[in-house]
């Protein structure tokens, strides 16, 4: 008679397996038997069945204590254990992907097969992730093993009703399993004794005592936590923790929050206000009802949260910075705070560049960049107005300072030739800012057509409007759907009445006797442009060319680098996002729009950072990058559907018919009401996407209580008891918890 | 004490409330109690006694009847209810429970024939079927024997060396509705006999043990063992009791195995309930005769005393059992185990006789035929019907 | 939205239910005796529980994976026992709440009986079903908590007959507080637990319970299932105070029924007429919301 013993888990259909062995058998012509241990224990426990075979009628009805073969449908439940009894003239076969060398030290001196059941099954379609049915797979292995043919696999499936992925699962299993004669001389182990203690309902001893079952060895999958990087996080040019700002603001904790954001920027204000925030469209939030407001909360953090007191210098080494734009303020403000003397040199008499001089104060008060300036400049920073820094003061910089940063902007306004006009008739954008902000224009009456899509044609058009301008045209040579001006400003724009007229490219100004006209070309879309955007071109149809009359017009068209500053010789190369210029002095670097063309406060403030840390990193060795970013925390990561949908907060604005006049701040954003906090409501919306935020639903949702928060942050799986059902990683709203198999 | 006229269901009531309330002082008590005939007016009683500490709940069934006693038990008070026949039978699983449970639950059977075909008089189908439940089995013949009964029922079963629950039974109609004088107990002769109910394994938030929870073999055959050995210790509980009870209420119970006229008899006959006190006087004419005649009746079946029964029925030459049961494919319940007891002691003659099935009215003339059918017998037979007049 | 806890919940009391219990991984069980222990916190219960899974994972005697005082009860006998126990602990002044824990077979079927004489008495105690609609102990037979449409060992064709309305029935008890509890809503969980506790007499709970083993559903989706069950409509959460007022606590919203029955193997290989299952829950809101309109729970009770 043969005799054999199954290790499986409940409900992995090791009982069953047995019955197919039998049937095989029994199909034969043999008398078999087959039957499981039936105990308390549950789907996913250790389990035990047996099989015999015999040529006469079987009358043994005890639990096989001495098996000639052994089945072990789990690798995880592989051990010593298994040894007990066994006899060493048959089959070790084992479910696992590994050869069956591996084994060559618990099954020693004895014959092994290995076969990678679950994968076949899991191929096949049979069971769950969680449990999969592997018994069907497992029998080709075993007939492969016992010398049994194909066609007594198909026999005992169909005997027991096995259709559909069984039987391809079976026949890939007889064909790919690995039989090996381990070498050495078998270990037979010796039986040891029991010492559990029996206690009665009535005896003194009976406390209660806690379970000794060790529901980990069930577990197939655990949990485990690991950190994402989020969204925001990923696309903030600045470098910003947008995810940490929020989730100190949803604690309501605005001083804390803004701390978190002084670490990377010295413009939250700023930022606030006018950033293009690629962190919104990247919020994860976009695909369940509407992204995070990350512009409004980085306003309210900065207009709320309480500013620390600045550090002043403790190092030796001054450094120059050249240009005082964001990107030039922001190299200043994280050179300072790391205890550097700076010396900011500004041509002009002003500080603060393109944010100053091309952003209207309607959309970014003066008090606010002089506020966040000044902080900047209360780290001990000494400024230089008025000092022009030329190419031959460039290479003198190189000899008094340690260091130099060159962030001078854009200075070439790109232009179009219109015709021969009157100089005031065509302007350019920037310096039309420029005059309004000093008070130097008005558009009373006057019809005006701005050229552009950018946020200076934007700025350029609310602008006009402000200053009397009694209409205001916006063209733009693609849709709006390809304009870089922030949406936002797009519609307020509309808002404030002004027209826009997509797919329209200006050509010359005639002039019909004494209104002017602009001769328009009608565009449509093309094929993509290597900036990805569909290229525009004629539109050849009737009507393509149309006049439009106008008393100015106004080019917002963007700017280019002026490199004149550059010495010769001078070799721009590219590292960790700054730019160094190969001179012969100590480093310089160059930053912002200048070196990069990126286009956005935020980007200036970003590059300005980096050339902080690399100025340091050459200075002191002291590395400030961070590591490289963990993997993105994607949609599906995130368990949407344990949030409650939650209308975003848009903030307050100032009515249309008001702000057209007016140069007051347009947004007012997120205002404290006394029974409504939106800013509070707001961050709390936030998934904060692969960062762990101590929400501790992973604890409550444990159906095993084995995963516990010792203190703030720091959370334990008891793997002892851990069953790996998955419920803290299907629970865990921002897919910190993930399942990893054993 | 007073001496009474009451019904024995009034009488086993009264007892057990005052048994109920002499625990007061302890955990109080409590009771399920669903009617059945001819068990009813037992519940009525104890539903009209004003405890002082206890609540009796009239529940849907026997079988929740039994498991709110458990429930009680468990948490410590003193737990009794009552039933018969049919209300027994559905009550099973649950008096199983109690037995399993070791609580010392005390349950009046007023013996009644189990239907259907539905007929309401006595016989001991009902408490004979639960013999295999763990409980302790006390059968009263009459109204004394029942109060004493049911008062040595909770000191044993509520004894530490016990710990097992009690059936007492008393025959339907036969006591249960017969008015008969009785010496009634005093509540303060309870509280005297009975000490507070100490239950060692009720439930406590300190020990959170799980009553029941799940046992291998192993823990079972120890789980059982453990109700074998408490069934053993009762003879001298028992003895103990009896001791005790004299010098509070005056009288002397009997044991487990009343022997009467056994001393010298060549024959000796056995019964229990109502039938041994027909048979005893029946006997009592006949030795008036000069027959050496004797009797035992049984008043403790489970355990069932097998040493005391053998020195009981001492050097007879022939016994004979009544029983008022059947188990079909067998013969009467008494008989057979009273058989298995006489096993490789005795070559003794044991003859079973089935009588007053379906509460047939067994008249002292039936049992003088017994008797002169078992007098003559040379070698025993089949269980032998003795049918009741129509 | 999730809730931020500032510092981690240790109780100082054993665990109700402690590790190394047998319940399968992913037991809807288990987390509904993980909130009752929260939500009881020190007021430790005593538990009464009839044959059900939740009585065999308590495991091997002498050891036990409840750290509360617990008798095994038989099947249909919970309610009783747990009176037994109820009346004795109010005779001597304890008032550790006594849990009645049962499946649905203990609870609509063989419990029914013993449930409504408890329920009719108003005994002092908290009836709590978990139910997984199958005899799940016994390897997934049908029991009248089985749905329409259910594969189950003994309906291998799928049942035909509807699921008992269990809460109407508890509800025609007139008892005091009558609540369904679901796992995906945790908040209303445990403010019903913190409503069943206050409340005294009968307190019935039905908890639908993910059985990933009867479902034959993924282990790691039992929390989501139980929500696709309540934003469908298949499992309304709500409340009936003394067994006439009615409360919605969650409105269905829209989600099809599909997403409830597509992620579970049991539904599957039958004809289930999901047309039919829809009417069913319409035909059950129309009835809970007419309740609500006309009963409804004054605004401050909680």
């Amino acid at each position: 008679m043969t005799e054999i013993t199954l290790f499986g888990r409940g409900g992995q259909g090791g009982v069953t397996l047995a019955k197919l062995v039998a049937t095989t058998y029994f199909l034969r012509g043999k008398y078999v038997q087959a039957f499981g241990v039936y105990a308390a224990e549950r789907s996913g426990a250790p389990i035990q069945a047996y099989v015999r075979i015999s040529d006469e009628e079987i009358t043994v009805h005890n639990q096989v204590r001495a098996p000639k073969h052994i089945i072990v449908l789990d690798r995880t439940l592989i051990g010593p254990h298994m040894l007990a009894g066994l006899r060493t003239d048959g089959w070790v076969i084992l479910n696992t992907s590994e050869a069956p060398e591996a084994y060559a030290e618990v099954f020693r001196g004895r014959r092994v097969a290995t076969i990678d059941a679950t994968r076949i099954a899991v191929e096949n379609g049979l069971g769950t992730k969680t449990v999969p049915i592997v018994n069907t797979t497992l029998l080709g292995a075993v007939a492969r093993v016992y010398g049994l043919e194909v066609t007594d696999i198909e026999a005992a499936l169909e005997e027991m009703k096995f259709g559909g992925g069984n039987v391809p699962a079976a026949k890939t299993a007889f064909d790919q399993v690995r039989m090996v004669e381990l070498p050495g001389q078998p270990i037979v182990p010796v039986a040891g004794e029991g010492d559990e203690r029996v206690l009665s309902l009535l005896d003194e001893r009976l406390v209660g005592d806690e379970p000794t079952i060790h529901t980990g060895s069930w577990a197939s999958r655990v949990p485990d936590r690991h950190e994402l990087e989020p969204p925001c996080n990923h696309s903030c040019p600045a470098g910003n923790d947008v995810q940490g700002f929020i989730q100190a603001l949803a604690k309501d904790k605005v001083d804390e929050a803004l701390a978190i954001l002084l670490k990377t920027t010295p413009f939250p204000g700023t930022c606030g206000r006018v950033c293009p925030a690629p962190c919104m469209d990247a919020c994860n939030r976009n695909e369940y009802d509407a992204g995070i407001n990350v512009r409004e909360l980085e306003r309210y953090t900065a207009d709320h949260g309480k500013l620390p007191l600045p550090t002043k210098p403790h190092r030796k080494q001054p450094i120059a910075v050249v240009g005082s734009g964001p990107a030039g303020l922001a190299a200043t403000y994280h050179l300072a705070r790391l205890g550097y003397p700076v010396t900011l040199f500004e041509a002009g008499g002003e500080l603060g560049g393109v944010m100053r001089t091309g952003i209207p104060a309607y959309r970014l008060p003066r008090e606010i960049l002089d506020r966040e300036i000044s902080f900047i400049l209360r780290h001990g920073v000494t400024v230089r107005t008025g000092a022009r820094v030329d190419r031959q003061r460039l290479l003198g910089l190189t000899n008094e300072f340690a260091a130099t940063f060159v962030a001078t902007g854009l200075q070439e306004l790109r232009a179009l030739n219109l015709g021969n006009l009157e100089p005031e008739f065509v302007e350019q954008g920037i310096d039309f800012l420029d005059h309004v902000r000093r008070g130097e224009r008005a558009l009373r009456g006057l019809d005006v057509v701005v050229v552009g899509g950018g946020n200076t044609a934007m700025d350029a058009a609310r602008s006009a409007r402000r200053v009397g301008a009694a209409s205001v045209r916006v063209v733009y040579r693609r849709t709006r759907k390809e304009m870089p001006a922030i949406a936002e400003e797009i519609d307020e724009a509309l808002a404030e009445g002004i027209q826009l007229h997509e797919l329209v490219l200006p050509l010359e100004v005639r002039r019909n006797g004494s209104k002017p006209l602009l001769v328009c070309q009608r565009m449509k879309l093309g094929e993509p442009d290597e900036s990805g955007r569909a290229r525009p071109v004629p539109d050849t149809g009737p009507d393509a060319q149309f006049d439009l009359p106008c008393d100015r017009v106004i080019l917002a068209l963007g700017q280019s680098h002026d490199l004149s500053i550059l010495p010769e010789g001078a070799e721009m190369h590219s590292e960790d996002g700054s730019v160094l210029l190969g001179l012969s002095g100590s480093p310089v670097l160059a930053g912002g729009d200048f070196a990069t063309n990126e286009g956005t406060v935020t980007a200036a403030v970003g590059n300005g950072k980096r050339a902080a840390w690399h100025i340091h990193r050459t200075l002191t060795g002291e590395d400030l990058f961070p590591p490289p970013a963990k993997p993105l925390a994607a949609p599906e990561e995130i368990s949407m559907h344990v949030f409650s949908r939650v209308p975003r907060e848009e903030g307050v604005e100032m009515p249309p018919e008001l702000r057209r006049r007016s140069f007051a701040e347009v947004r007012l954003g997120l205002v404290d009401d006394p029974g409504h906090r939106p800013a509070l409501v707001e961050a709390n919306r936030c998934f904060s996407c692969g960062v762990c935020n101590q929400c501790d639903r992973c604890v409550s949702y444990c159906p095993e209580g084995v995963l516990v928060r010792d203190g703030v942050g720091q959370y334990r799986f008891d793997y002892d008891y851990c069953k790996g059902c998955g419920v803290c990683s299907s629970q865990c709203p921002r897919g910190v918890i993930f399942m990893k198999d054993l | 004490m007073a001496r009474a006229l009451v019904t024995g269901n009034y009488a086993a009531g009264y007892t057990l409330s005052l048994a109920g309330e002499s625990n007061r002082e302890a955990m109080g008590c409590a009771v399920g109690a669903y009617p059945i005939t001819p068990q009813t007016e037992i519940i009525e009683t104890v539903a009209a006694y004003k405890f002082s500490k206890g609540r009796m709940v009239a529940v849907e069934s026997e079988h929740s009847a039994m498991a709110v006693c458990i429930g009680a038990s468990l948490a410590g008070a003193r737990a009794f209810t009552a039933s018969s026949s049919n209300g027994l039978a559905y009550m099973v699983e649950n008096v199983y429970m109690a037995g399993f449970y070791r609580l010392p639950i005390v349950m009046i059977a007023v013996n009644r024939t189990l239907g259907p075909p539905w007929n309401i008089w006595t016989d001991q189908s009902d408490s004979l079927m639960l013999r295999d439940t763990g409980w302790i089995q006390l059968y009263a013949a009459a109204h004394q024997d029942l109060v004493d009964a049911i008062l040595l029922a909770f000191r044993i079963a509520e004894d530490h060396r016990v710990l097992l629950p009690v059936l007492v039974s008393m025959d339907g109609f036969l006591v249960s509705h017969t008015s008969g004088v009785v010496e009634l107990p005093e509540l303060e002769q309870v509280e005297r006999y009975l000490p507070n109910l100490d239950l060692p394994h009720r439930l406590r938030h300190e020990h959170p043990v799980t009553v029941g929870g799940m046992t291998f073999p192993h823990e079972t055959e120890h789980h059982r063992k453990g109700m074998i050995d408490a069934m053993d210790r009762v003879p001298e509980v028992l003895r103990e009791a009896i001791e005790e009870f004299e010098p509070v209420f005056g009288r002397r119970p009997r044991g487990a195995m009343a022997a009467d006229f056994t001393e010298d008899a060549e024959t000796v006959l056995i019964a229990c309930n109502t039938m041994s006190r027909t048979l005893k006087n029946v006997i009592r004419e006949r030795r008036k005769r000069g027959e050496k005649i004797g009797m035992i009746e049984t008043r403790m079946f489970r355990p069932l005393i097998e040493d005391e029964l053998r020195a009981a029925i001492g050097p007879a030459k022939r016994v004979g059992i009544l029983d008022r049961n059947i188990s079909p494919g067998s013969g009467g319940v008494f008989w057979r185990e009273i058989t298995s007891a006489l096993q490789g002691h005795s070559d003794v003659l044991v003859q079973d006789y089935l009588v007053g099935l379906g509460g047939g009215d067994v008249t002292p003339a039936i049992i003088n035929e017994i008797i002169d059918d078992l007098v003559t017998r040379k070698r025993a037979v089949a269980p032998i019907w003795k049918e009741v007049a129509a | 939205m999730s809730t931020v806890a500032e510092t981690a919940h240790k109780p100082e009391h054993d665990c109700l239910l402690r590790p190394g219990s047998t319940n399968c991984a992913g037991c809807g069980m288990s987390l509904g005796l993980q909130w009752l222990d929260e939500a009881l916190g020190e007021n430790r219960p005593v538990m009464v529980i009839p044959a059900c899974c939740g009585i065999v994972t308590a495991g091997k005697f002498p050891t036990t994976a409840y750290g509360v005082p617990t008798v095994a009860a038989t099947f249909a006998a919970a309610a009783a026992v747990g009176t037994g126990v109820s009346v004795v602990q109010e005779l001597n002044g304890d008032d550790h709440p006594v849990v009645c824990w049962a499946g649905d077979g203990g609870t609509y079927d063989i419990g029914l009986a013993t449930i409504s004489a408890a329920a009719e008495r108003n005994e002092n105690i908290i009836f709590f079903c978990y139910d997984n609609e199958i005899y799940g102990n016994t390897g997934g037979q049908r029991s009248s908590a089985t749905p329409a449409g259910v594969r189950t060992t003994t309906t291998p064709f799928g049942k035909v007959e509807t699921k008992k309305d269990i809460m109407s029935i508890m509800a025609a008890h007139r008892v005091p507080y009558a609540a369904t509890l679901s796992l995906a809503h945790r908040d209303d969980f445990m403010r019903k637990l913190a409503t069943a506790r206050r409340t005294r007499g009968f307190r019935f709970l039905l908890m639908l319970s993910p059985c990933p083993t009867g479902w034959k559903s993924e282990p790691t989706q039992s929390v989501e299932l139980v929500d696709y069950a309540v934003r469908s409509g298949l499992f309304p959460v709500y409340e009936v105070f003394g067994g006439t007022h009615y409360r919605i606590n969650v409105r269905r919203d829209g989600t099809p029924v599909e997403e409830f029955t597509q992620r579970q193997r049991r539904y599957r290989g039958v004809d289930v007429d999901l047309d039919i299952v829809r009417a069913q829950i319409e035909q059950r809101w129309q009835f809970l919301e007419t309740m609500e309109r006309a009963f409804p729970v004054a605004e401050d009770r909680r």
